[in-house]
């Protein structure tokens, strides 16, 4: 599934300003965002504060594919708590980003070396060049489960938005 | 009823991981002539699982902040450049299946009278694919944490009616060597009745006229060049760094130029306009 989209951006790319065929689907040069990895803090402990940093494993992950060396502004709609959804209503859980907690790099799929960011300031990207006009984006948080905290799947959505000049 | 859900949701969410879920936008601007009054989007889904998409609009164009950080300016819904009000995107919502286009499509009806010029909206392409991959939920006493990325793409839609112009004005140019950066700040301001789509270009020469290389993510570059959108004014603040071993001591120019001029999009959408540029000199104690 990557490599489908990484190929298509590619042909894309190397395309710019014409169409492009991908699948017999004809095209022309767009942005893709995909969703690589949500953000899974996976299973946490009451009382102890959990950290998940955009460099982890377990880090929130897009891909986006765009043109060559085009610039977007990267903003995000954060989360303040999370909602347990198999308990009564009322049921949260609250979540914090640290001014260090997004990172974005063009290019290549390792935050270790991309440019870190605070996701509720937001950035401004880069797409890689032309031999591959990709850019990553990681993001990562803390949760703050209470010592009172009820059992159950706490849940939230990050919205990341990209926007072209 | 919600332990219903909350079954459902478990078995929903029981995958271990998220194969890539995305939508393709294209183009990623869009000028909409007024004597055909119509455009359209694509969306191409290149995954294996279908995905659900929500079309908005809002009114916004880039403008900077105090510290040069280029934003959306989303806050003036009621000025008089704004086509919020008549132009519309169609369908709201739908599902494209994998390896399925599908074709979101603007109308305007533009009110009588309305003056030569262009007017701006962004079209919200939100999408939403995958669950969030927990496992172990089998454990009742245990709390799970994850988090739904969402997505969101913003394009530009311009409409314009009769003869259109731009232009730009440059000033205020300063650059500055901040520990290995050259960050830049300038004063832009468009002229005529447009926007001004094009690029700013920094070129870094020492006391010999010789081009010092500059870094930009993994690459280096002879010109950094960064795309631009004037729509009422800005001042940008771009940054790029000095490769290693950095700068010698020395007096140094930064030539910067905007021009109107886009790789990324058909060269008969990008309105001609005469290119500025400035010099402002640079010392490396």
């Amino acid at each position: 599934m990557l490599a489908l989209c990484v190929g298509l951006a590619a042909r894309a790319a190397a395309q710019a300003g014409s169409s492009v065929s991908a699948d017999a689907v004809v095209v022309t040069v767009g942005m893709t965002i995909s969703t690589l990895r949500d953000l899974n803090f996976g299973t946490v402990i009451k009382g102890v504060p959990s950290t998940i940093l955009p460099t982890a494993v377990n880090a929130g992950e897009w891909q986006v594919s765009g043109s060559a060396n085009a610039f977007v502004i990267i903003s995000f709609t954060l989360p303040t708590q999370l909602t347990n959804i198999q308990a009564l209503p009322g049921s949260t859980m609250p979540i914090a980003f640290s001014a260090l907690a997004a990172i974005w790099r063009r290019s290549t799929n390792n935050p270790v070396g991309g440019t870190v960011f605070n996701p509720a300031l937001g950035s401004v990207g880069r797409f890689g060049p032309p031999a591959n006009p990709t850019m990553y984006v990681w993001i990562g948080g803390t949760v703050a489960p209470a010592v009172a905290a009820k059992p159950g799947i706490y849940q939230g959505n990050v919205i990341v938005s990209l926007v072209y000049q | 009823m919600m332990r219903t859900l909350a079954i459902a949701v478990t078995l929903a969410l029981g995958t271990a991981s998220l194969a890539a879920q995305g939508v393709m936008v294209a183009p990623h601007a869009v000028f909409i002539d007024h004597r055909l009054r119509s455009g359209s989007v694509l969306l191409y889904n290149p995954g294996t699982e279908p995905v659900e998409v929500a079309i908005s609009t809002i009114f916004g164009y880039p403008t900077t902040d105090s510290t040069g950080r280029i934003m959306l300016d989303t806050l003036r819904r009621d000025s008089t450049v704004s086509a919020l009000g008549w132009i519309q995107a169609f369908p709201r919502r739908l599902t494209v299946g994998p390896r399925e286009r599908q074709t979101v499509r603007l109308l305007a009806r533009p009110p009588a009278g309305l003056p030569d010029g262009e007017y701006w909206l962004r079209l919200v392409i939100a999408a939403q694919a995958g669950r969030v991959p927990i496992t172990g939920v089998a454990d009742t006493t245990a709390i799970q944490v994850g988090l739904t990325l969402e997505v969101r793409t913003i394009i530009g839609v311009n409409y314009r009616k009769g003869p259109v112009s731009t232009g730009v004005t440059l000033s205020q140019v300063t650059a500055q060597i901040v520990g290995d950066s050259l960050i830049t700040r300038s004063k832009l301001e468009r002229r005529g009745n447009a926007a001004f789509i094009g690029m700013i270009r920094e070129t870094l020469v020492d006391s010999t006229g010789a081009v010092h290389a500059q870094r930009v993510g993994d690459s280096v570059v002879t010109t950094f060049a960064s795309p631009i959108g004037v729509y009422i004014a800005m001042q940008p603040r771009l940054a790029s760094a000095i490769p290693q071993p950095g700068l010698p001591r020395g007096r140094y120019w930064l030539r910067y130029e905007v021009v109107a001029e886009r790789e990324d999009l058909d060269p008969m959408v990008v309105l001609k306009a005469p290119a500025v540029r400035d010099s402002v000199r640079l010392v490396v104690p």
